[in-house]
Parts: C-alpha cells; structure tokens; sequence
C-alpha cells in the first residue's frame, strides 16, 4: 500500500501510528479533515486516504490481523453526502459557502429552506432526493413553494400555470393545495385558484377557501362530494346568512342532500321555516305530518282540532285518502271524547278507541259503546275481545254471560273460556266449554283442569296428539286409569 | 366534566351550555371543558360563539370514538340512529363516522386491499374510504395487511332478517331481555344466592346484572348455539364440573391436594358460570314453550315460506285485538309485507286501521316512517321477487338441523339470513354467481381495490385462513354474528370473519327507533 505514495517516508508514519494503535483515530480524523476542506480535490485526497488505509485494515483482517476493529463505516458514507451537498451549494452559481459546522448547526431542513427562499427549486429536489428526506418534508414541501411563486407570474395564462402546476405536482404525495390556491387567490386569480383547488383531496381545507372566494354552489358541492355533513352544516349556515331567502331556498332545492340536511336542522331549531320549505316542494303529505306533529303540541282542544283539519286539507292534497279519513276519525272522536268527559266526568280525551270503549265499558256505558263501534266500524271480533275483556276485567259475569248468548260468538268460546280462567273464576268459565267447536274441546276441557273431560274429547275425536297433549296432563298416580285408556286409544289410532 | 355526543348537536343543546354564565358570579370559579364525541363539530362551535360564551371554555377538544371492540370478533359503532338518518331522513352522517372509523382501522392493520359492498350506503362509504385515502396519501404506514377483504352490507338489503325471532341464546337473551353495552339486567328472583344457615333471607329488588362476552368459557360456548341445543350443552357441562369437584377424594398426596386447591377458583368460577345460565336457561324456556312463543313463531316461519302472505291473518288480527305489545304487531305485519314486497292497498289499510283504533292515531306517523323505509308499504306494479331470491339462495332450509348444523339457517330453525348468505356465496363462489338475484335487491353492488404499498401483499401460506371485515350499515343482530362465526369456524371454509356494524341490533330496538311519538313534544 505504501508504494501509492511513492514515499517511505509515509511507510514510516503508517509503521508508527500501526504501532500506537491509533489507526482508527487516523482513519476518523481523516474523514473529518476532509469535511473541513473547501477544495473537492483536497477532500478527495483525505478520503481517499482514509478509504484506502480501511480497505487495507480489511484485507488484513482477513488475513487474522485486526487493525480497525470498530470503525464504523457510516461516519465515512455520510461525510462522502455531505460534502457532495456542501460543494453543490458552495458553487458560485448558487454562492453559499457554508462551512461543515455551520451545516451540521443549522441542520438540512434549513439549507432546504435557504434554497427555495432563492427560488434555486430543482436544485432544492435534488438536494432532498439525494438526502431521501421523507417526501412531506422534503419534495413535497419545496414544490409547494415552487407552485406558490408559479401562480404569481403575471405573464403566463391561467390554464398554461395550472397545467404546469398539476404536472410537475401530479406524483408528489401530501400537498397542500389549498395553499397554493390560497396565493393565487390573494394574487387576485380567482379561476386559477379554483382550478388548482380540484387537486384538494382535503374538503375541509377546500371547502372555507371558496366560500371566502364566493363560490358558495361550488362550496356546497364539494362539501356534499366530501360526506362530511358538519362541513356541510357549516356551508348552509353561511350561505343562510349571505343569501336572501329565495336564493337560498332555491340553492337548496339544487342539492337534496344539503335540503335534508338543512331540514333536520329546522326540526329542532326552526319550525317554521320547515312549513315554508314544504310549501316551497309542494309537499303536501309532509305538511299533513307537521300539521298532526304541531297538534300535539297544543294544550286546548279546540287548537288541536283545528291543526288537524288542516292536516286533514293537507292529505286530500296530496291524494292519501286513507292518511286524511283516518285523521278525520281521530277529529271525530275526540270531539266524541270531550262531549262525554263534559257530561260523565271520566278523563277519554286522546285515548285510542279501544281504550275509550273499554274505559267506557268499565263505568256501565254500552250505549255509548255500542254508538262508537257503529260509528268507526269496528270489525266484530275486535269488538267481541274487546267487550269480553273489559267484562272479566270488571268481573261482570252476568253481563258477560248475556253478551255471550247475545248472538254466534265470531271469535268462538274458547276465549270466554280462556278469559274466565285468568281472572280465576273457574266456575264461569265452565259454563262456556260446552258451547266451543269440536276442534276446540280438549283444550276447552283441559284449561278449567278437567282432565277426563278432555280425555273424552280426544278419545271420541280419535286425534292422536291430542291424546297425547291429555296425557302429558295426567299426574302418574291419581289418573293412572285414565292413563291406561288413554293409551289404549292412542294405540288403536296409530294402527289405522 | 360533560362529553357531548353528536347526534345531540341539532337538538339545542349549544343552548344550554350558556346558562352556567348567568350562575358564574354566584359559583365558585369552575373550569368548564367540552370534549366532542365522536368529532369536533364546527357547527357547535360556530353556535357557541354566536352566543358568547366559545371563550369561556377552558379547554376543548375531540374524543374519536369511532368502533368499539365488543369482541374478539366484533366492533360496533354503537349508533342507536343510524339507520333511521339513513334510510328515513336522508342524513348521512353516521356513515362518514364508519369511513373514519375504517380509516383508523386501517392505520392499525393495514391497508384493505379488496372492497365489496352492496347498497347505495355501502358505495357512500367506499367512495369516502378511497377520497380519504387520498387525503393522507403521504404518510403511509408500513404495516403488513391484516384483512384480504372488506364487505360493506346496506341493512336495507335485508330488511327479513332483523324482523324475524332470533333464536340462537344469545339472541334470545337479547329478544327478551335486551342486552345493552355486552350487560344483561335479569329479574333477581332465580339469582338469589343461598347462603347457608342463614333462613328466610329477603328476595334482592334489584335487577341481576351480568357480563356477557367471550371471557366467559361457558358462554363463549353456548352463546351462538341454537336454543334447543342449550340444554344439552349446559347437562354435559354439569357432568364435567360435577367430576372435577369429585376430584378431590382421589387426591390423596399433599401434592396432589396442593394441585387441586389451586384449581379451585377456576372451578367455582366455572359453578357459577353454571348456574347463571341454567338461570337464564329456564327463565328463557319459560318464554319459549309458551303457546304465545309457538303461535307467533309458526306465523313467522309461515311468511318467509311464502304462505298466505297476500291476506289479512288471523293470528295478526286477534293479537291486535287482545292488544298484544305494538312492536311485536309491528313486527309480523312488516314481515309480512317484505316477504309479499308489499301489501295490496285493502289489506295495508285494513292493518293500519286495525292499529291506529286500538292502539291510537299517534301512531300515524310512526307508520309512515315504516312505509318511507320500505318496511310496510303498498304492493307495487313490480312483481314479488322474494320466492326467487328465496329459491336461489336457498334462505328456507326445511329440517334444519338444531343440535349439529350443518348450515347458517339453524340460527333461525330453517331461516337463512339473507345477509349472512351473500357473504357466504362472496366468499365461494363469488357475486359474479347470482348477477340476476344481486340486481333484484335494492342498491348497486360493486368491488375496488386499493393500493398496497409494494413489499407488503400479504402471501397466504397453504391452510392459512382469508380475513374478512363484514361491516353492516344500519345494524346487526346476534343471530347474524352466530351465522358469520358458525362459517368461521365451518372446517375447509377457508374464511375467517370479523364482524363490524353501525349498531348491535334486534326487532324490538330497531323498529323503536323508527317509531315517532309526538306527545313527547308536550311542555
């Protein structure tokens, strides 16, 4: 190695420092020397020395004898970068003579900055690209700069500058474009503006700036296009307050989304305006609904009455036959209903029909409920629950039993039955268990506990299950008789 | 301090924040913070400063609570109106909350790279996902992708399935009980603990609370079983806890008594386990062999086999005339008119009428809500496709086998649910299979892909299992999350699933929340 120098004299100093160990020191402050140098030539003698003297230490190492046991190479591969970016700048076309301590003071992000401050922008990517700094950081940040002094040349066209501007930018990652459009916009490019703002993916930066650039349809649109529904709150608000009522009804009618939006709001904070939007669509069922909604919030009856013919007007509009017959039965009855609290004194107003017959039935009225079932065309087996409940519930059982024979029960007996049993009165219930279909006996039988009853029932039906359901009734001990029967009959069914 | 919840913004509540001012003077100084769940919301804030008082805050700030993790298995968003914003009021705002949520999911594990959905609300949430995905596209985290697949399900595509009884345990607990937050309330009576020598101990008032997750080796076990299949299961465990405990005669060696004290806590635990569910078990049964139960569910499985679903029935008339409870009304006739796809005009106003008289006008509303989302509405010209949906995708598997499935419909006794069945055919064969029966269902289905960073495709390894995220847009049951582990666990799936919703959802919850009560309006 010595003979590239052509020097014994530098075959005597390497001999020397060998001796003392202190290759390593030699190799670092070779590396360091070179750092401090401002001549490429001269840096490049340093590290070539120090490049040399290590290769030379490897060899040897694997010949057995260590020399440079924990030089770490990385001091050497990052002084080689560093020098390249010191020399790059140091040129006189770019003029920044930093020293390596200055450098290593003020750190890459400074330099970066420095460069793009002097608008030196290719050099500033190469610098970043060469560095690998993350490209937020880096790439990123200085094309951003780039884009941002680009759109304030007055010289070139809007469309020429943004082309230029998404072309150069199109592969760069986490741009902030709403700055960029933010600089074209103070540079007084409105267009330019909006055009580089279509690059924005971040509708919550995109958004604001063209509501501050007035362009609130294009505002709305995006924040719709975003999904983020409190920047679109936030868009209506604003334009609620810009806008005269017309413009702005008929900005919302451009956009569904932003109407649904604006009307949840109204729900809770303005009803009114909520009436005025449907009228504005023509929606008539809608008014129906808030008219029924706002009845309920009325204490006197007569303000309630009155805000369901409205809502009544509203259904016929609207051709929902069914929605406006219904609320003229519910006007009908309450007007029904305030009659008879006047002259009975039982609290009825806002029950449903079925709780104010069987209210009216638990004080004795049956006219009375025998006028509504007429008048609201009960169907009669709801009628004939209703009056069956309502009696056992009172405990009548002579009016029961006289309604009972009052006409063919269209429900059957086995509800009377099953009524009695419930509010305990067997003996009631035993009285209907003759009168229930065939189909219905044994569990007529069984549900007032007569087991033999009910036997009977299925024997003679010849009903395989419900002999079994009799005999899952049976206890073991008391009616091992009636078990033995009952068996006997189910064999002699299967076998058919 | 108060945490604001979003969806109470619309309902004035910036309002009430601006009377402590008036109080200030009187108090002490209090220092006042907001923390907006899930999400700062410029709206409040913009509402704060128009009444003064955004300054008196101390400190304000966001608290992003987008998916929870219920589960090894599960997240659910737990938003109660979301499917009502949805699908009624047109407000989509919990669906960007489910994007983020997918957002931060995928900040964790792992870009996703392959989106299928079905359903207008399922393309809303994909589109934001991607628009999303350019929004951060510089910092892209390293992270090896921990699921193959994502699929996005509107609720909408399968209004059959949450209507319909479930009947796996857990789904019964929540049908009868209603499990909120992974907690049961029961009735104390059949948990009252008896403590020896001490007679005539006072019943507990209090409801019995208990914590129902996978923690629990027992219930992890039973939970997703077929109701029929419990108390087998529960008699084995009996078996097996009973010989434990028996364990202790034959150790004799201080060792061997050393080992089995230290079993001890595990074994009582394991007792306890027991009689929980035992308890829970028979307070069920009791539900369950009831005449009621039976008729109901007879009625049920008759509509989704497409019998008499075009007339009135009989068994919904009486029940409206007994004055049964509104929602389990509800529930039949909207089942009715999904599986008919419609009501003819004669037999919707019958129904409707038939409610309003017995159970009031106020429901007016509530049953335009239900026509608005489709639940219960008028025959249209369209001819009824559900007998086809329901051939193609075998829904009704007749003799569905309760104690050792072979097949998802044991969740509901036969019942296929429809949802659980798309993700099934995703799976194997793929959608390209129904084309014709994906285009009878409402909403565009579709498939992306997204970009994973190079050098991090995931390489299955032969036998390693698919991940799938299936993310229900608008609720999901218990009986759903049982169908999409009992394909987990199905050997040769190939599959695994991990399940993710807007809500944990049943009948009764969900057709709450769609109903309108305007008296509560009343000052």
């Amino acid at each position: 190695m010595t003979w590239l120098w052509h020097s014994q004299k530098a075959d005597e100093y390497l001999r020397e420092i060998k001796e003392q160990s202190l290759l390593s020191e030699a190799v670092r402050q070779c590396v360091e020397a070179a750092g401090h140098e401002h001549e490429p030539e001269t840096q490049k003698t340093l590290l070539r020395v120090s490049h040399t003297v290590y290769s030379f230490s490897l060899q040897a190492a694997s010949f057995g004898k260590c020399f440079l046991s924990n030089f770490p190479p990385e001091q050497f591969v990052s002084m080689c970068r560093d020098l390249r970016v010191l020399n790059a700048v140091r040129d006189y076309t770019v003029g920044i003579p930093l020293s390596l301590t200055q450098f290593k003071q003020m750190t890459i992000q400074v330099l970066i900055d420095r460069l793009v401050y002097r608008k030196l922008y290719p050099l500033a990517i190469e610098v970043c690209c060469y560095l690998k700094t993350p490209e937020y950081q880096g790439v990123s940040r200085v094309l951003k700069h780039w884009a941002c002094y680009k759109v304030q040349q007055k010289e070139e066209s809007d469309e020429v500058i943004a082309k230029a501007v998404s072309v150069k930018l199109a592969d760069a990652a986490g741009i902030s474009y709403s700055e960029i459009a933010t600089k074209a916009y103070e540079s007084g490019r409105t267009e330019l503006a909006i055009k580089l703002l279509e690059f924005e993916p971040r509708s919550g930066e995109q958004v604001p700036l063209l509501l501050k650039m007035k362009k609130s349809p294009l505002a709305l649109s995006k924040a719709i296009e975003s999904g983020d529904t409190d920047l679109v709150y936030t868009v209506v608000m604003y334009l609620k307050n810009e806008l005269n009522r017309g413009d702005f009804f008929m900005m919302l009618r451009n956009q569904p989304v932003a109407l649904s939006l604006y009307k949840q709001f109204c729900k809770h904070q303005e009803q009114d305006t909520l009436k005025d939007l449907f009228n504005q669509d023509d929606d008539h069922e809608e008014l129906g609904n808030f008219y029924v909604k706002a009845s309920y919030k009325e204490q006197r009856l007569e303000a309630r009455i009155a805000h369901l013919q409205s809502a009544v007007d509203e259904y016929y509009k609207a051709k929902k036959e069914f929605s406006a017959k219904t609320t003229e039965d519910e006007m009908r009855l309450l007007r029904f209903q305030r009659k008879l609290e006047e002259e009975k004194g039982e609290q009825l107003v806002g029950f449903s029909l079925h709780d104010t017959m069987t209210t009216l039935l638990s004080v004795g009225l049956h006219k009375h409920v025998e006028q509504l079932y007429k008048d609201f065309r009960v169907p009669d087996k709801r009628f004939w629950w209703l009056r069956l409940k309502a009696l056992a519930e009172k405990e009548d059982w002579e009016e029961l039993e006289k309604f009972s024979k009052s006409k063919k029960s269209p429900i059957g007996y086995l509800p009377f039955v099953e009524v009695c049993i419930k509010h305990h009165n067997k003996y009631e219930a035993r009285k209907y268990v003759s009168k229930v279909t065939l189909e219905q006996k044994v569990k007529a039988h069984l549900a007032v506990g007569d087991v033999e009853g009910a036997a009977e029932a299925a024997i003679e039906r010849r009903n395989e299950s419900e002999i079994g359901t009799v005999l899952s009734r049976c206890a073991a001990t008391t009616d091992h008789l009636l078990v033995e029967r009952l068996n006997r009959a189910k064999a002699t069914v299967a076998k058919k | 301090m108060h945490a604001i919840s979003y969806s109470h913004v619309m309902q004035g509540f910036p309002n009430f924040f601006c009377q402590p001012n008036l109080r200030e003077d009187k108090l002490q100084p209090r220092d006042f913070h907001i923390l907006f769940v899930p999400r700062r919301s410029l709206l409040c804030e913009q509402r704060l400063k128009e009444k003064g008082v955004l300054n008196s805050f101390t400190n304000i700030d966001e608290y992003i609570l987008d998916l929870i993790p219920y589960d090894g298995d599960l997240l659910s968003m737990e938003s109660e109106s979301s499917f009502r914003e949805c699908y009624l009021e047109n407000d989509q705002t919990s669906l960007y909350h489910a994007a983020k949520g997918l957002m931060t999911l995928q900040a964790l594990y792992g870009t996703i790279p392959q989106i299928f959905g079905k359903g207008e609300c399922a393309r809303h949430v994909a589109n934001m996902m991607l628009r999303m995905k350019r929004e951060f596209a510089g910092s892209q985290t390293q992270i090896l992708p921990v699921f193959d697949t994502l699929l996005l399900l509107d609720r909408n595509v399968d209004l059959l399935t949450p209507l319909a009884t479930q009947l796996t345990y857990e789904g019964l607990i929540d049908e009868i009980f209603g499990i909120t937050n992974g907690y049961v309330k029961l009735p104390p009576e059949k948990f009252a603990q008896k403590k020896q020598g001490e007679g005539g101990k006072e019943l507990p008032t209090e409801p019995k609370k208990l914590q129902l997750n996978s923690a629990e080796e027992l219930y992890a076990e039973i939970r997703d079983k077929n109701f029929n299949a419990v108390g087998a299961a529960l008699s084995k465990k009996a078996k097996i806890i009973s010989a434990a405990f028996e364990e202790r005669h034959n150790a004799k060696t201080v060792g061997e008594i050393k080992q089995f004290v230290s079993q001890l806590p595990h074994m009582q635990a394991a007792r306890s386990s027991l009689a929980n569910h035992t308890s829970i078990a028979e307070l069920i049964k009791d539900i369950t062999t009831s005449e009621d139960f039976f008729d109901s569910l007879t009625v049920e499985q008759e509509f989704m086999t497409g019998v008499d679903t075009d007339k009135v029935s009989t068994y919904i008339e009486d029940c409206i005339a007994q004055k049964d409870p509104l929602i389990k009304i509800l529930r039949l006739v909207c089942m009715q008119s999904v599986c008919n796809n419609g009501l003819k005009q004669k037999v919707l106003d019958y129904y409707k009428k038939e409610i309003l008289q017995t159970y009031g006008y106020k429901h007016i509303l509530t049953l335009k809500n239900l026509e608005r989302v489709g639940l219960l509405k008028p025959q249209s010209t369209m001819r009824n496709n559900y007998p086809t949906i329901r051939k193609t995708l075998k829904l009704w598997m007749e003799d569905a086998n309760e104690q050792n499935p072979n097949d998802i419909s044991y969740v509901y006794s036969g019942y296929a649910p429809l949802s659980v069945r798309l993700t099934q055919v995703l799976a194997r064969p793929g959608w390209r299979s129904i084309e014709e029966v994906l285009k009878m269902l409402p909403g565009p289905h579709f498939e992306e892909r997204q970009q994973v960073p190079t050098g991090l495709h995931k390489k299955r390894q032969p036998g390693e299992n698919r991940t799938i995220l299936v993310f229900f847009l608008g609720g999901v049951t218990y009986a759903e999350i049982a169908a999409l582990r009992f394909l987990s666990n199905m050997e040769d799936s190939g599959t695994e699933y991990i399940i993710a919703a807007t809500k944990l959802i049943n009948g009764t919850s969900w057709i709450k929340s769609l109903m309108d009560s305007p008296e509560e309006n009343l000052p």
